[in-house]
């Protein structure tokens, strides 16, 4: 498995490289031809160019916010939640190094022959080799050096009046680094550094045992500091090698695994609430208890320290692991907000950007962190949440639509913590497509066509959609559906002819979706019949089964060369038959199944006579067959009853029995159909 | 050139020899520590001295010596061009000066080797300046003359050139003064000319009587090469003559009026008169020749139409109608619209022309369609729109005469018939007139130019019978078109432009078409519409291999078709209220057309008025195809969006009030129908709404409706479900609703009124509050199982503490690294850095060399004087 290195590794394998080569260029004399260093250090640069892309993206996404003009809609929902939680409250997070004072008593216990690390441990294959190449080098030049100040005695004074502008040489390597790092919380540390000796196994262990021992114990001060060195480490170890307090990968591992399982014991023991209380009696210690006021630093110190080795570390199964430890002790956050805001802030990241696993439990931390203390904190996720969504669901296609679909569900399990919250943001971001929406339709100008007939758009409008499909049942969400629906049929006005089918396809499953969760009748079959009259104009050549499968559901606009090739329409038949399946599968015991069907039908038969593909007019044919089963079904049924159409109770209860136990030929046909479109939809 | 290499220069420096290559002796150095002085002189170099001196010109400032550089260069450049001969011809714009002070003429001047003196050849700018003032000179020399005369200006500049050179070159020197000049006059000019322009205009409209015969000059200005000019003058005497023109027609004297003796003021009169005709003529012929030019069309188009505007009664007008009216299907969407305008307001402002103007407007557009066998510009047809036609005109005289003009009328191609009221009645009433109102009358009528009603009449009939000659023609030639056998030749294209502003307009007019056309009228209705009795089942088929599903067979759109329906309605309406002729052709038409239409592509509109004239609007139905069309609609409004589901349900509504009898369809009457026609069972894809058997249904539509999302369509399903409860003779459930008509319904509905509704952004009380620290958590969208399986997934401890080991080291390796190459660099850095050390070290050893030498020096000249 290939192995990830940390920021810092990464910036450094970049810049190494490059000074590499420069030298190279430089002193080809010196260099004997050499490949560049093989192994990790192209490992680390892969993931760093994957970093850089999705920089990139954010960049232009940024950029593509400020022109304005072609993308005013993503200003407008960019800004919608306005810019009130990027301002950075560093207050409570700057103003210490993050180290806590220690007590003098605790023991030190060195052991000199631990001292000597043989060489053999280091990392395989990385840059070991590079280091001693560089050694031997440096040797080389060395003796050049010394040459020459013995050659001229006065070189020597030279160079000591030369010493700060050599010392830049110095600098060159790592300098600039600190500038471009993204998260600039890599504060110079530079403080006064204690002289504090460097950390053996040993002692490490007795200031475990003696922390598990007792909770209170002085040398818990002593493993956080270590923790907050081992997680600055590889980022200021070079500059004062004097701090360097871990000298060894043992006292590395030991101090973070240590300090990440046992922490949130250690504090709720301190504090004196049960392993499992609850948040609330947490809450209440939080807020007034002596013990806060010693625990407190503590708990910051932890925090800061876990936020930093987050920005650090690569690994995603290390950041996994991170982030569960994390879960345990969210609670405490709510002492310091802007430790929170922070922490939000690499989880969003993390939730956008990372793997699978890694962002399901960036997710998961985010959840907590939103549930679990208040509600600026919820607002403060949802919101960082959705601007992170807008920014990035500007394309569509198959290596993305999984990630687009989780960040939507995702976002809604956030939302529905709190509706009374959303809510709000829900009617605002609405009202917003929909002056969108209005405004096209005034100007009919082309641009503003282009606003809405991007993913971005559509994906938000779907997100909402969602977002009251899912909470509609259990609260009056009235409104929101209303705008929704007209904000739905506005877009589908503005667009006509068949190149526009998928984006009407997408409207009307929402539609559908609408209609199902609320019970309201929303006609959508309108929307397919110009699909339907689509169909039969076959004029590309027969394609051979081995084309790609034309995927509807990653495009908004037909490109005109497919508008008429046999794929396309397979797959725009296919998507209209299943919204109208949908639609007919939700009235399919109501009284009037029979005239909904009649003029889809109508038209269904139409195509059928028309189609010329096999495929499709088999797919036809079915969908009448049951169609008409069901229709006649229903229509035998209707023939025994006696109440008229405005008996409203009569035909509410009107075949709730068989409704219930759906056995029918049509029904299974329906579901079966609605099956297979989901399992197409879905990325492969 | 000799001459100026004068200056004495100090000898070449020594090449230079790198500082290691002195070898200092030791002796030499030991001199110069002990000998300290004898450096002195190092010391007290001038510098600046021995740099001039190198630069080797002498006793020159700086700047002297930058100039003495530049001209040394120039001197050099020109001289060659002299002498190689250059065929130059004269220069036409200012030298630029290169960046070694060469002076380069577009073409070589040859005008200084004549001058020949080199010494005059200053500075570029000199240069330049001097032939600034000269040409300045010149042209104040010629504003002189322009102020004089100024419309001879070009000819005498010519002339004055024309005599000036005698000799070649002088004639070569002028040629360029003048080109120079024309450019640089141009603008001046211009200005002049506008100035002049203004004045003569002003002039002209202080007293035009008296400066009548500036209008010549005027028109001079649109003659002039300047584009621009020729625009202002254009303008300006558009101007002058639309307020200059009399509301009168000039006539033309006679022969007889003209050997009359008249007196001075009547001689005055004529003359002004004449004048204004004549400049007036050789304006519009000006205007007409400059309207074939792409740079003054559309100030000509523009001039002509307001001309016609504002005097379209005046002489001539005839041209600028034909003018006009060439113009009115211009691809270029200004210059069509401001045809079109001007012949609306022709059409509006009677008046101001007596009718006549129309008449020959509308002869000339209906020539226009017949030349370009249809296919204009629908704009072009849409002007007919705003004609009015007076239909009391002539009603309290002969009634049958009106009925003679429309029988001629319905030939429409042919010559119409002369066929003038003979009218006794008229004439006796006239010598009535003539008795009793005498001279009065006879002075009125020559003055003003309303034409008796009889005139009137005429022209009107006149009118109509082009404007319905052109929609019969477009009518037959869609006829023509959509006939199967064309198809090929028509089929995708939009072939019928002007069809849907003819069908407009034959429903405006309906009333005023004659019966006897009717039937004709109506077969091509019916045929556009779709309908062919005979060959329906064929067409049918047809129908369905004719892919394009925009059109139906005969090319006609569904709003087009639908049209032809509201056409045929309203004619029929208009005229035939006591011929009960059945339109069901047309219903059926409607009928089927319901399942065609496509919202968004087809006209919403033209629907809903589909649905006002033929089924609100119309009498009591036949209860089979009210029943039908009931039927119909409300399935329509199941599939379709709100607008169209009002439309439909308004129209609806309407029928189930009219037909009482039909409200049988909202109860479900276990019997199964007694009312039933010939169909017992309802055949929803039934073509033929006589054939339906809509009236054995239910309409179970309407419970579904009222669940409709959009609350007015819910409301108004409901509100027609409780029409059930009704007896036969009572009506109106809710005012407010029955007060829309099909076409209001669409309208108050559709998407963009929807979206206009505002949002309540206030929380409503229900909403869930925060489900706050429930301990086991729910999920909603994602899958759970999902979730908690990520829980297990975490790596185990051992494994943890591996990684974050391999991570240290990758972390200490690299910042290993980076110390190594600091100090690699740093060594790298120390080394060059002897270079450096070396060259301080060298020249401090140099001048201290220098120092010991001088101290040698100084000693050998002790020693050789004391020797």
């Amino acid at each position: 498995m290939a192995k990830k290195l940390g920021k810092k590794a990464r910036k450094f394998a970049r810049k190494g490289l490059q000074t590499v080569q420069k030298q190279k260029r430089k002193q080809r004399t010196f260099f004997k031809k050499k490949s560049a260093p093989r192994g990790r250090g192209l490992n680390g640069e892969a993931p760093d160019e994957n970093e850089e892309n999705l920089n990139h993206e954010r960049n232009v996404s940024q950029l593509d916010q400020n022109v304005g003009g072609g993308h005013v809609f993503d200003k407008n929902i960019g800004n919608l939640l306005g810019e009130e939680d990027e301002v950075e409250l560093e207050d409570d997070f700057s103003d210490s190094d993050g180290y806590l004072s220690e007590d003098t008593e605790c023991p030190y216990i060195s052991e000199n022959e631990n001292e000597n690390i043989s060489r053999d441990d280091t990392a395989r294959g990385t840059f070991q080799e590079e280091n001693t190449e560089i050694k031997m080098q440096i040797a080389k030049q060395k003796k050049e050096l010394d040459k020459l100040l013995a050659k001229d005695k006065e070189f020597a004074k030279f160079l000591e009046s030369r010493r700060s502008q050599l010392e830049q040489y110095d600098r060159m390597v790592s300098d600039d680094e600190e500038v471009e790092g993204d998260e600039e919380e890599e504060e110079e540390e530079e403080q006064e550094e204690q002289t504090r000796q460097p950390v053996t196994q040993t002692t490490l262990d007795v200031w475990c045992w003696l922390v598990t021992e007792d909770p209170n114990s002085p040398a818990l001060r002593n493993l956080l500091n270590l923790y907050h060195n081992a997680s600055l480490f590889g980022v200021i170890t070079f500059r004062n090698e004097k701090s360097a307090q871990i000298v060894s990968h043992e006292v590395y591992s030991t101090v973070i695994n240590f300090v990440l399982c046992e922490a949130d014991g250690i504090f709720r023991a301190l504090l004196g609430v049960a392993e499992n209380s609850n948040a609330e009696r947490i809450l209440m210690k939080l807020k007034s208890s002596k013990e806060w006021l010693n625990v407190g630093p503590l708990v910051k110190s932890y925090f800061k320290s876990s936020i930093k080795l987050l920005n650090q570390v690569t690994d995603t199964m290390l950041l996994v692991f991170l982030l569960f430890r994390l879960m345990s002790s969210v609670v405490f956050l709510h002492a310091f907000s802007s430790l929170g805001r922070r922490l939000i802030k690499i989880l969003v990241r993390f939730w956008s950007t990372g793997e699978d696993q890694l962002s399901t439990s960036a997710f998961l931390l985010m959840k907590e962190v939103a549930s679990q203390l208040s509600s600026d904190y919820f607002n403060i996720c949802m919101k960082a949440m959705y601007r992170t969504f807008v920014a990035r669901c500007k394309f569509v296609d198959d290596s993305n639509l999984a990630r687009i679909d989780f960040m939507k569900s995702s976002f809604l399990e956030i939302t529905s913590l709190d509706v009374q919250q959303s809510y709000l943001v829900a009617v605002s971001s609405l009202q917003r497509l929909g002056d969108v929406v209005k405004h096209s339709s005034t100007t009919k100008k082309k641009e503003d066509l282009m606003k809405i007939n991007n993913w971005q758009y559509i994906n938000c409008l779907n997100l909402w959609v969602k977002f009251i499909c899912l909470n509609y049942k259990e609260n009056n969400l009235q409104q929101l559906f209303d705008k929704a629906v007209r904000v739905i049929f506005g877009v589908t006005s503005l667009f006509t002819g068949p190149r526009f089918l998928p984006l009407k396809l997408k409207c009307a499953q929402m539609l559908n979706d609408l209609s199902l969760t609320s019970g309201h009748f929303i006609p959508v079959s309108s929307l397919v019949f110009e699909c339907l009259d689509l169909t039969g104009v076959v004029t590309g050549k027969m394609d051979g089964d081995e084309e790609p499968r034309l995927k509807l559901s990653t495009l908004l606009k037909v490109p005109g060369n497919l508008l008429k090739s046999r794929r396309f329409q397979e797959e725009c038949v296919r998507s209209s038959v299943e919204v109208l399946c949908t639609h007919f599968s939700q009235w399919s015991f109501h009284v009037s199944l029979p005239e909904l069907s009649t003029i889809p039908l109508i038209l269904l038969k139409r195509c059928h006579e028309k189609a010329t593909v096999e495929s499709v007019r088999r797919l036809i044919k079915r969908f009448i067959d049951q169609a008409e089963q069901n229709r006649d079904f229903l229509q035998m049924k209707r023939d025994g009853v006696s109440f008229s159409p405005n008996d409203q109770t009569s035909i509410d209860n009107f075949l709730l029995l068989e409704k219930s136990n759906a056995k029918s030929s049509f029904t299974q046909f329906y579901a079966s159909m609605l099956q297979n479109s989901q399992i197409r939809n879905m990325v492969k | 050139m000799g001459k100026r290499r004068k200056v004495i220069l100090p000898p070449e420096l020594p090449p230079e020899t790198p500082d290691e290559e002195f070898e200092i002796s030791d002796e030499d150095v030991e001199f110069f520590s002990e000998n300290r002085s004898f450096t002195n002189f190092l010391a007290s170099f001038d510098k600046k001295k021995i740099d001039k001196h190198v630069t080797r010109v002498a006793d020159k400032s700086e700047d002297e010596i930058e100039r003495l550089y530049e001209r040394r260069n120039r001197n050099n450049a020109p001289l060659d061009s002299r002498e190689n001969d250059l065929q130059v011809d004269p220069v036409d714009a200012l030298p630029i000066k290169t960046l070694d002070g060469k002076l380069q003429y577009r073409t070589t001047k040859n005008v200084r080797s004549e001058e020949g003196n080199v010494s005059t050849d200053l500075t570029g700018e000199e240069d330049g300046e001097k032939q600034g003032t000269n040409l300045i000179r010149l042209t104040k020399a010629e504003r002189n003359k322009k102020l004089k005369k100024e419309k001879k200006e070009a000819k005498k500049l010519k002339e004055d050139e024309d005599i000036a050179p005698n000799s070649p070159k002088e004639k070569l020197r002028s040629e360029v003064l003048k080109e120079v000049e024309e450019e640089i006059s141009a603008e001046e000019s211009f200005g002049a000319k506008k100035i002049k322009l203004a004045e003569i205009g002003m002039a002209l409209l202080e007293g035009p009587e008296a400066n009548i015969r500036s209008l010549k000059e005027l028109l001079d200005f649109c003659k002039d090469r300047d584009p621009q000019v020729v625009k202002l003058g254009l303008m300006s005497m558009l101007a002058v003559l639309k307020d200059i023109i009399p509301s009168y027609r000039i006539r033309e004297l006679t022969d007889k009026e003209l050997a009359m003796p008249v007196s001075e003021a009547v001689r005055k009169t004529r003359y002004y008169e004449y004048t204004l005709l004549r400049s007036y003529k050789s304006y519009l012929q000006k205007l007409i020749e400059l309207q074939k030019e792409a740079i003054f069309k559309l100030v000509a188009v523009r001039c002509m139409c307001t001309l016609l505007e504002a005097a379209p009664h005046f002489n001539l007008s005839e041209k600028l109608l034909a003018g006009t009216v060439r113009n009115i299907s211009s691809s270029d969407d200004v210059i069509r619209k401001l045809c079109c305008e001007a012949i609306k307001s022709l059409f509006k402002n009677e008046g101001k022309h007596g009718g006549e103007g129309t008449v020959r407007a509308v002869r000339l557009i209906a020539q226009l369609v017949k030349k370009h066998n249809c296919q204009l510009h629908p704009d072009s047809l849409e002007v007919f729109l705003s004609l009015r036609f007076d239909e009391d005109l002539g009603k309290h005289e002969n009634k049958a005469e009106e009925k003679n003009k429309f029988t001629k009328n319905k030939k429409g191609k042919q010559e119409p018939m002369k066929h003038l009221p003979p009218s006794e009645k008229k004439k006796s009433k006239q010598e009535l007139i003539a008795k009793t109102r005498g001279e009065v009358y006879a002075d009125y009528k020559a003055v003003s130019f309303a034409p008796d009603s009889e005139k009137r009449q005429r022209m009107q009939s006149d009118t109509l019978s082009a404007v319905f000659e052109t929609y019969f023609r477009i009518l037959k030639h869609a006829v023509d078109a959509s006939d199967p056998r064309f198809m090929s030749e028509t089929s995708g294209f939009h072939a019928q432009p002007l069809l849907a502003p003819c069908l407009e307009g034959l429903g405006k007019f309906s009333h005023l078409i004659d019966l006897d056309f009717m039937a004709d009228l109506m077969s091509c209705l019916k045929q556009l519409s779709g309908f062919s009795s005979g060959t329906h089942l064929q067409s049918k088929t047809f129908n369905v291999k004719n892919s394009d599903s925009n059109r139906s067979y005969n090319g006609l759109t569904v709003s087009e078709r639908l049209q032809c329906c509201i056409v045929a309605f309203k004619i029929m309406k208009s005229n035939l209220d006591a011929l009960n002729v059945d339109l069901q052709d047309f219903f059926m038409q409607l009928y089927n057309l319901l399942l065609e239409y496509r919202p968004y592509r087809d006209r919403g509109e033209v629907l809903a008025e589909a649905l006002k004239t033929m089924l609100w609007d119309g009498r009591q139905h036949d209860m089979q195809r009210a029943a039908a069309f009931i039927k119909r609609l409300a399935t329509f409004s199941l599939s379709f969006g709100s607008s169209e589901a009002m439309a439909a349900l308004a129209t609806l509504k309407q029928l189930l009030q009219k037909n009482t009898k039909c409200r049988s369809l909202l109860e479900n009457d276990a019997g199964g129908g007694s009312i039933s026609g010939l169909v017992v069972k309802y055949q929803p894809e039934a073509t033929d709404p006589y054939l339906s058997g809509a009236l054995a249904s239910v309409l179970w539509e309407l419970s579904l409706l009222s669940k409709h999302y959009n609350p007015s369509v819910s409301q108004m399903a409901s509100n027609i479900l409780s029409m059930t409860n009704l007896k036969p003779t009572q009506n109106i459930v809710n005012p407010s609703l029955i007060a829309l008509n099909p076409i209001q319904a669409f309208w108050e509905s559709t998407v963009q009124k929807e979206l206009l509704k505002p949002m309540n952004a206030k929380v409503p009380p229900s909403l869930k509050r925060k489900r706050k620290r429930e301990q086991d958590t729910e999920y909603y969208v994602l899958d759970p199982q999902k979730l908690r399986n990520i829980d297990s997934e975490v790596i185990g401890e051992e494994e943890v503490k591996l990684r974050f080991e391999e991570h240290f080291k990758v972390l200490r390796d690299i910042s290993e690294n980076e110390r190594f190459k600091g100090e690699l660099n740093r060594t790298l850095a120390s080394i060059s850095l002897y270079d450096e050390f070396k060259r301080e070290k060298l020249e401090k050893e140099r001048s201290v060399a220098l120092k010991s030498g001088k101290k040698k020096a100084k000693v050998l000249v002790k020693h050789s004087s004391s020797s």
